[in-house]
């Protein structure tokens, strides 16, 4: 029996072809006369095949010309018809382009004041940006939770083995005694920076916010508007409509994802949502 | 100096890695057009390259790490907003003159309940099944990619397939049902 557990061990290893000589030798061995470990056997064989069946996908035909012509000439080439534009004949400096220069000097300072504009906000941040992405992802259907449960315990629970920091999540709802205004609907793993992120995800009347959690070492909020609060920055940006709200804290980095009104900032009610937190919250509303 | 037979020999044997590094681009990045640039991308970064692996045996897995850090640096430095999901995937027919209608069918059928359970993974448990069950990678060569510890490869790929697992079962039990 020990010998079984011992071979069932080392399955894995072997139908991946990582041993060699001896092991590999005893593993086939044992496998010719034990049947209930060449079930266990045949039947991740089978599992594996059906995997490894078949590529995933195929590059295009053109993407194949394409990285040709890159191998033969050290450079990007044109699309074809890229090239026909630029190769197009050349063109008299006719009415059509004396409009579009009139109007680019009296749009000029405009964009210059935009351009201006622009730099004194910085862009939102990757962890920002991770997490409004996560959030269509999850809303389109394509990125689903991988346990539902409406309990804060049971989702820290669930991330307790998964990730390298604690989730803890308040439960509000219960303790402030107040009409439910949003439920949680659960969790997942994201990817960010080769390291998971927690994601949670919740909705209220029908609208989802996600969550989405990661060490302070890994992401720091930076950009967008920044606003204080109670000792935290928030740094506030409107992503492909989306409010995203990141923010660090005892070294956790935050990222509060909503299609909710103004900032977003009722959104933080789902760890929020107690009287005396509505003085944490009112900052963040626009002024 | 790269001379024109190692020029030649070079690109013919990276071309070779065309559909495994497409693949591995639509792993990183769910997006064909975003692949399909990853792609050039890696291989303008290969035909550049002044130290290129001596022989066919690690082409492949130093064409796969120049993605990954392609990809790690595009995500780095990308703010001009957020990647927009696009999972209809271009894929070219297969030859499948072959095989009887029926044969054809659930072999479809059941590729694209593989493609399926595989896409609904999280992205590094994705990530490690392709490296692994469908470009066939040794754990010592995913663990390069990845630049990580060989014991990491071997404990996320075993979840990674406890996950997908139970995708596959769930998917079986519904198509069972559906033909009952």
């Amino acid at each position: 029996m020990r010998k079984c557990d011992d071979i069932r061990g080392r399955l894995t290893l072997y139908l991946d072809n990582e041993l060699q000589g001896d092991e590999r030798a005893t593993v086939e061995a044992h496998l010719s006369e034990c049947e209930a470990c060449a079930a266990i056997f045949a039947r991740e064989l089978n599992f594996l095949d059906a995997v490894r069946s078949e590529p995933l996908h195929q590059a295009s035909p053109e993407l194949r010309d394409k990285v040709r012509q890159i191998i033969s000439e050290g450079r990007r080439v044109p699309a074809v018809s890229e090239k026909r534009s630029s190769a197009a004949r050349p063109r008299r400096f006719g009415w059509v382009d004396a409009i579009a220069a009139g109007l680019l000097v009296l749009l000029l300072p405009v964009l210059m004041w935009r351009i201006v504009r622009q730099k004194e906000t910085l862009g939102p941040s990757n962890f920002a940006l991770m997490a409004a992405e996560t959030h269509l992802r999850h809303v389109r259907g394509q990125l689903p939770l991988e346990m539902e449960t409406e309990s804060p315990q049971e989702i820290s629970s669930w991330f307790a083995n998964k990730v390298d920091f604690k989730v803890q999540l308040p439960n509000y709802q219960e303790s402030s005694g107040q009409e439910k205004l949003y439920t949680l609907e659960g969790a997942r793993l994201v990817n960010y920076q080769n390291d998971y992120a927690a994601y949670v995800a919740y909705r209220m009347k029908e609208r989802p916010i996600t969550l989405v959690i990661t060490s302070g070492s890994v992401a720091t909020p930076s950009g967008g508007e920044v606003i204080a609060s109670k000792g935290l920055r928030f740094h506030y940006n409107a992503i492909a409509g989306l409010k995203v709200i990141t923010w660090s804290d005892r070294g956790l980095t935050y990222a509060l994802v909503s299609d909710l009104e103004e900032r977003g900032q009722k959104s933080c009610i789902v760890c929020h949502e107690g009287t005396k937190d509505q003085d944490f919250i009112e900052p963040l509303k626009p002024h | 100096m790269d001379t024109h037979g190692n020029k030649v020999g070079f690109g013919q044997a990276a071309l070779e890695h065309l559909d495994a590094l497409y693949g591995y681009a639509m792993t990183l990045t769910r997006d064909t057009t975003e692949a399909e640039d990853l792609v050039q991308e890696t291989y303008l970064r290969a035909a550049n390259a002044a130290n290129r692996p001596e022989g066919d045996s690690n082409l492949k897995g130093w064409l796969f790490v120049i993605m990954r850090n392609a990809w790690l640096n595009q995500l780095r430095h990308k703010n001009s907003g957020p990647r927009f999901v696009d999972l209809e995937l271009n894929e070219q027919p297969v030859d499948e003159m072959q095989e009887s209608p029926h044969v054809v069918y659930i072999r479809k059928l059941e590729r694209e309940q593989v493609r399926e359970a595989i896409e609904s993974l999280p992205d590094a448990y994705r990530e490690i099944v392709v490296l692994r069950d469908i470009e066939g990678f040794t754990y010592q060569e995913i663990a390069m990619v990845l630049n990580c510890p060989a014991g990491t490869v071997m404990s996320r790929l075993g979840r990674a397939r406890g996950k997908l697992r139970k995708a596959l079962a769930t998917w079986q039990t519904r198509t069972r049902i559906r033909a009952v």
